[in-house]
């Protein structure tokens, strides 16, 4: 028995002279829903591809399964379950036909097939809809449906890329109760996602960004780690004239813009949330509130990103 | 097993639902073969000639009409100066103009030569050569028959002992072009149908991403390809039936040999035209650009030098091996055989080996270069 | 104001085929590269006929006249047989197309001043290569009878009276060359099938992806969006055409007898009229698979029969040459063929021109109502 569900060394692939991913390393325990976050071509939806045995790496080494991804690809696909970014079931079908395919395609006996075609439409809230043709779902049933089909043979390791991109959030919610049920079933998770609100929910992280690991560990862990100073948050009445002001303080560790709102990080809470008031009243923009917050992943995130940015520009 | 028998469900399921799809895969053979099985004549008839008679005896058109009683030629014009026959062949009025010298009659009395001319339009060669061998078919029964009528009234004189050809035609008494023709257009169209048919048929699924999902589960290479071709296989079976008979009923075309043989090696034909569609669909990324490979690459050149229109034999040496490689090439020979010379197995394994070959080749090299992989 | 706003989707269209090597390579070097090999490869000369003899006679006189079809470049003098079920298999297996057989009282009739009759057995399935070789033949026996008679009669002091002396003289393509009739017909014959397919594809995919309906919220005009996919394909349509004149000109020895001016003018109409055509379709066909399927259908195979590209139209049904003339490659051969081989003024032509630019004017305005249909 291994102890790891996900095991990754090393592994790098590079597309003639760009490197999309670039020596990661991470393990994902048995029963964990792994989270893999980074911007848009990061490197994520390379690295589960390599792990799904449907890219070959160029170095490096990985085991999904216990079985190694080099060597082993098709026992890894027998094991696993994968969801990819876009929709890739058949349009022309209906949802009945597309789980009866995908079931045959595993190899499931028809009276398994016809078990599982009533959990899928039951857990995807598809009842009264398995003649609907696949193109007529909205997004969220569409996820929903995907979801199914990927987990018909009952795998323990399940890829998901980017799942809940472009999908509504009662549907995004929705689906993580799905991704929550089934690894309480002790299924293994690995979720590629741009969300950082989904990352909450994740038992573990890895950040990647431009092919490379930049942090890893629980959410609770990451913001412990790398947030040791106080963040503010600061409403305005004029939020970007602000942050040009407050931006080249010296006493200011980092400042971004969350929607109207500013997050000042400070060293010292109590002392330059004096500068702050003085500096703004000065130019007559009035605070309207200023507290500190709990930071968010997002604040790390950011952070992370931007000294990540900053060693590479070095 | 069971795998394959799940695509193939799927494929008709998919298939059923573009009705459009669908009616083409068997409409539009169909309605190309009887379009085109008419339109593919080589015979020439009804072709226009401008006579400038400038002798204008009973002589002079007693010539005339022979061209004219030939069925061969019909006279659209009569010039009555040289300048408007170099307009009437530039406009493409007449394809030939008949120059007829005054002294026509009175040198044929005199017992002289006279000088007929012939002007061909030669920008369509195959016509001018057609025609000038028609014409010259007609003056020269025409110069005997006066030889004839002056040893007539002399008989004296000695006829001299003259080779007299008895021609037979064989397979085409008639010489139908018709009969040459549609078999060819038969096994084009064939082609056409079955090589589309399949070069989309795993490009689409590259393209909107359904491959990637499949790579993903258990399936190995050889179960998607059968899984993928069967149907076809039917279709394009269903195919060859529709188009013998519309051959063998609706063009007469007349089948002399064995149906059974027939059905037999259309069938192996189908199989290397999938597989060349197959093929197509390995090497290509987007639909498009399969449509434009098999168009070009392959329809084009084998539409040309597969026998279909211009004989092989008269192609350039080093053509004619490559031509060789094409399938095509050797489906025709056969079908021609079958419909026209009744031959069988015996005459036609020369073809279908090859035929069986490139079939194996061209399908496990599709197999091969079909690997779970992406990128 | 139009020009403006049909740039950035001419520019698109430039960029998205720009990557796509393959169908760039395929649209611009492919038309030019097929001509070259075609023109090179396709023969309707029938030339070295392979011919069996089965010889009952066996004189000097019958061999004299089997070496009289030997010794032309028609025919070659492959199989020498000894009986009928031999000339049967020759000809069932495709080894010869002609079988002469002499009879064994051949030399005895033509030494006593009788006919002599032979046989010629031809294999018909080709009828083209059929009807030539037997007039070739025809005309072999003719010349080998004057011959003889020529022979017979001098011995009297007497020539042989040919009533009439035979000129055929032959314009614009004297050697009667094949491949100066089929190059010019291929120029047209290729544009069109490459412009209609790929106009037809690229809007279709278009639609398949969802791009379409992107294109069609913005500002621009459906008919502007069409016209600006139409005039990238056409852009690359006509130096695919003048890659094609040009190599016509290297191999084949084909100049371009009348006005250049005319020449672009007709293929620029012609073109205008298969994208139209392309266009057309893209709006019938939800699918790249049956845009492409009926764009060969109504391009391929009819272009090359009913246009009078390889078959002459006149030897048609008449109820497929009416037909013919709802082809625009038909129009347009007749333009090239006046312009490129005869020279021939516009007064050759200019009702061609019409016909192909009304049809041009028809499917483009056909296909973009039914574009602006779509829209709402």
């Amino acid at each position: 028995m291994f102890e790891y569900a996900i095991e990754v060394h090393d592994l790098t692939k590079k597309f003639g002279h760009f490197t999309a991913v670039d020596h990661v390393s991470f393990t994902v325990s048995r029963g964990e829903i792994f989270g893999f976050l980074g911007a848009n071509g990061a490197g994520k939806s390379t690295t589960i591809r390599m792990l799904c045995g449907l890219l070959e790496p160029t170095s490096g080494s990985g085991k999904v399964g216990g079985y190694d991804i080099n060597s082993e690809p098709e026992l890894v696909k027998k094991s696993i379950g994968y969801m990819s970014q876009r929709f890739s079931l058949y349009e022309d079908l209906t949802v009945e036909e597309n789980i009866r395919f995908f079931g045959g395609v595993y190899g499931l006996s028809s009276g398994k097939i016809k078990e599982r075609i009533g959990w899928v439409v039951g857990m995807a809230g598809l009842q009264g809809r398995e003649k609907s043709l696949a193109k007529t779902l909205s997004g969220g049933w569409k996820q929903r449906l995907a979801l199914g089909c990927a987990v018909l043979h009952e795998p323990r390791i399940l890829f998901l890329d980017e799942p809940t991109s472009g999908v509504d959030p009662v549907s995004r919610r929705r689906f993580w109760e799905l991704i929550n049920e089934l690894s309480e079933q002790g299924i293994t998770i690995l979720v590629t996602t741009h969300y950082l609100d989904e990352a909450e929910y994740c038992n573990d992280l890895t950040l990647i960004n431009a092919g490379r690991l930049i942090a890893s560990g629980s959410p609770k862990q990451l913001k412990a780690n790398h947030i040791t100073y106080s963040i503010l948050e600061v409403e305005t009445t004029n939020p970007v004239a602000a942050m040009d002001l407050l931006r080249n303080q010296p006493w200011v560790i980092e400042i971004s813009l969350f929607g109207t709102y500013l997050h000042v990080g400070v060293d010292d809470e109590e002392r330059r949330k004096e500068a702050i008031r003085s500096i703004l009243a000065s130019t007559g923009i009035q605070i309207r509130r200023m507290e500190r917050i709990v930071p968010s992943l997002e604040d790390v995130f950011l952070r992370l990103l931007e000294q990540d940015s900053k060693k590479r520009a070095a | 097993m069971k795998t394959i028998y799940y695509i193939i469900v799927k494929e008709f399921l998919q298939l059923r639902r573009d009705r459009r799809m669908f009616g083409l895969s068997f409409m539009a053979p169909v309605i190309q073969l009887m379009l085109l099985g008419y339109a593919a004549t080589t015979d020439i008839k009804d072709i226009p000639v401008l006579v400038y008679d400038q002798d204008r005896t009973s002589r002079s058109r007693e010539f005339i009409n022979q061209f004219v009683n030939s069925g061969y030629f019909v006279v659209e014009e009569e010039a009555h100066s040289l300048n408007e026959i170099d307009r009437s062949i530039e406009d493409g009025h007449v394809w030939m103009a008949l120059v007829i010298p005054t002294d026509f009659s009175n040198d044929l009395l005199a017992l002289r030569q006279t000088k007929v001319q012939l002007l061909a339009d030669g920008s369509d060669a195959n016509s001018a050569n057609i025609s000038i061998g028609y014409a010259l078919q007609i003056i020269n029964t025409y110069s005997r028959s006066i030889v004839a009528e002056i040893l007539k009234r002399s008989p004296q004189l000695q006829q001299p002992a003259r080779v007299t050809p008895e021609i037979r035609v064989w397979y085409n008494p008639e010489l139908k072009s018709r009969n040459f023709m549609v078999p060819g257009v038969l096994a084009m169209v064939l082609m056409i149908i079955t090589t589309t048919l399949t070069s989309l048929a795993i490009v689409k699924e590259k393209e909107i991403g359904t491959l990637e999902q499949l790579m993903v589960t258990p399936i190995k290479p050889y179960q998607l390809i059968v899984g993928k071709l069967l149907p076809f296989v039917i279709i394009g079976g269903l195919d060859v039936v529709l188009v013998i008979l519309v051959a063998r009923f609706w063009f007469d075309v007349p089948l002399r040999g064995s149906v059974t043989l027939l059905l037999a090696l259309s069938g192996l034909f189908v199989l290397t035209t999938l597989g060349l569609g197959l093929f197509v669909s390995t090497i290509s990324k987007t639909q498009q650009q399969a449509m434009m490979t098999a168009q070009f690459f392959f329809f084009m050149p084998f539409l040309y030098l597969s026998g279909f229109a211009f004989p092989i034999e008269n192609m350039p040496r080093v053509i004619q091996y490559l031509t060789y490689l094409i399938p095509l090439r050797y489906f025709i020979v056969i079908i021609r055989g079958v419909f026209l010379k009744g031959v069988g197995i015996a005459e036609l394994w020369p073809q279908a080996i090859p035929l069986w070959i490139f079939g194996l080749a061209i399908l496990t090299l599709s197999v091969l270069r079909f690997r779970k992989r992406l990128g | 104001m139009i020009v403006k706003r049909i740039r950035p989707v001419v520019i698109k269209e430039f960029r998205q085929i720009r990557r796509d090597p393959r169908s760039l390579i395929v649209l611009l070097v492919f038309p030019g590269l097929l001509v070259l090999f075609i023109g090179y490869a396709l023969n309707f000369d029938v030339k070295h006929i392979s011919f069996a003899a089965f010889d009952q006679d066996k004189t000097s006189t019958s061999r004299e006249f089997i070496r009289s079809f030997s010794n032309t470049e028609y025919f070659d003098f492959n199989y020498s047989v000894e009986s009928y079920r031999e000339v049967d298999a020759l000809l069932d297996e495709g080894k010869a197309l002609i079988a002469i057989v002499i009879p064994t009282n051949f030399s005895k009739n033509l030494l006593g001043g009788r006919d002599a009759a032979i046989q010629l057995l031809v294999d018909g399935a080709n009828s083209n290569t059929a009807t030539t070789a037997i007039s070739y033949a025809s005309a072999i026996i003719q010349t080998y009878s004057t011959k003889l008679a020529s022979k017979v009669l001098a011995r009297s002091g007497r020539e042989v009276y040919l009533p009439i002396d035979f000129r055929p003289k032959i314009w614009y393509n004297p050697e009667l060359l094949t491949a100066k009739f089929l190059v010019p017909g291929l120029i047209g014959f290729l544009l069109m099938l490459s412009a209609v397919i790929s106009t037809s594809l690229s809007v279709v995919k278009e639609k398949e992806r969802g791009t379409m309906e992107q294109i069609m919220v913005s500002p621009l005009h459906t008919i502007e969006v069409t016209l600006g996919k139409t005039l990238s394909y056409l852009i690359l349509a006509l130096l695919a055409s003048a890659l094609v004149l040009v190599v016509g000109f290297l191999f084949f020895d084909i100049s371009i007898r009348g006005s250049l001016f005319w020449l672009y003018t007709g293929i620029l109409i012609f073109l205008l009229g298969a994208l139209g055509q392309g266009l057309l379709i893209s709006t019938i066909a939800q699918t790249q698979q049956v845009a492409f399927m009926i764009s060969v259908f109504s391009s391929l195979l009819p272009a090359l029969l009913l246009s009078g590209f390889v078959f002459p139209i006149r030897s048609m049904p008449i109820v497929l040459q009416v037909i013919s003339n709802l082809m625009p490659a038909k129009f347009f051969l007749v333009v090239l063929r006046s312009v490129i081989l005869k020279g021939a003024g516009l007064s050759a032509f200019w009702d061609q021109l019409v016909f192909m630019a009304v049809f041009a004017a028809g499917m483009i305005t056909i296909s973009s109502m039914r574009l602006l249909r779509k829209a709402e």
